[in-house]
């Protein structure tokens, strides 16, 4: 199956946008014939990365796009998402330690993390004014 | 997201369904802060039909769960899903959470 298949999307920088997209990626999953476990894991990577963006990414109150490519070729499954917000390299986050009791856990900072455990790899660059991270996983 | 609550001996069941995700995990933290606010401390969360979570619902369940320990309560999750499960694996959360099969178990260990 050498054939790629590949999907844009695009939102602006409100939370509320997740909603549809959501749905977008659910349907795009059903046409891709992707099992509902991994159709959750590819929301859930892309709400993380996204939700991330969305609150941290754009210091002024203009609305921004952000844009979003899914692609599939040789069982290997690419996400790209693009934003125009300040430098912000996920990579360089401090990894929660998953370990520690309840009473001591941190509450949050496990966005990030479960992108990097869900996907096989995850690579950032700064291209111009765009942040650009690239999340991949065989399939 | 629906939630649904009913009182079982001492505990209270809320039985959790559909999406907790970044815009839905603010209802389910004000209806978990409403429980004790009312003095709810031992608390079954039915994830039956909860079919996805995202790291902000994650954060609503590590809330509910140091509230409880600081009670001396108990806060009890059942009948989770096996997609839901794993991401509570990989997360860390399994060990911080008693989670049983099913809500009658949960509600046996009193």
């Amino acid at each position: 199956m050498g054939n790629r298949k590949i999907k844009h999307f695009a939102i602006e920088n409100r939370i509320e946008e997740l909603t549809s997209l959501a749905e977008q990626i659910d349907n795009l999953a059903e046409e891709w014939e992707l099992s509902p476990a991994l159709a959750m894991n590819l929301n859930l990577v892309i709400e993380e990365a996204i939700s991330n963006i969305i609150f941290y990414a754009f210091k002024d109150k203009v609305k921004h796009e952000i844009k979003i490519s899914i692609s599939l070729e040789n069982k290997r499954l690419t996400i790209i998402i693009t934003d125009n917000g300040i430098p912000f390299n996920p990579l360089e986050q401090q990894q929660p330690d998953i370990s520690l009791p309840a009473g001591e856990r941190p509450v949050g900072g496990l966005g990030i993390f479960l992108i990097s455990q869900i996907m096989d790899e995850m690579n950032y660059e700064r291209n111009k004014n765009e942040n650009i991270l690239t999340l991949t996983k065989s399939i | 997201m629906h939630l649904k609550k009913n009182k079982t001996g001492i505990f209270t069941v809320l039985n959790i369904k559909g999406r907790i995700d970044t815009i839905h995990s603010a209802d389910l933290e004000k209806e978990v802060n409403m429980l004790f606010d009312s003095g709810e401390k031992y608390l079954i969360f039915n994830c039956g039909e909860m079919n996805y979570i995202s790291s902000s619902g994650l954060r609503i369940f590590l809330i509910a769960q140091k509230k409880v320990m600081a009670m001396n309560g108990k806060l009890y999750l059942s009948n989770m899903q096996p997609s839901i499960q794993e991401i509570f694996r990989i997360s860390g959360f399994s060990n911080l959470f008693k989670i049983f099969a099913t809500q009658e178990e949960a509600l046996q260990n009193q």
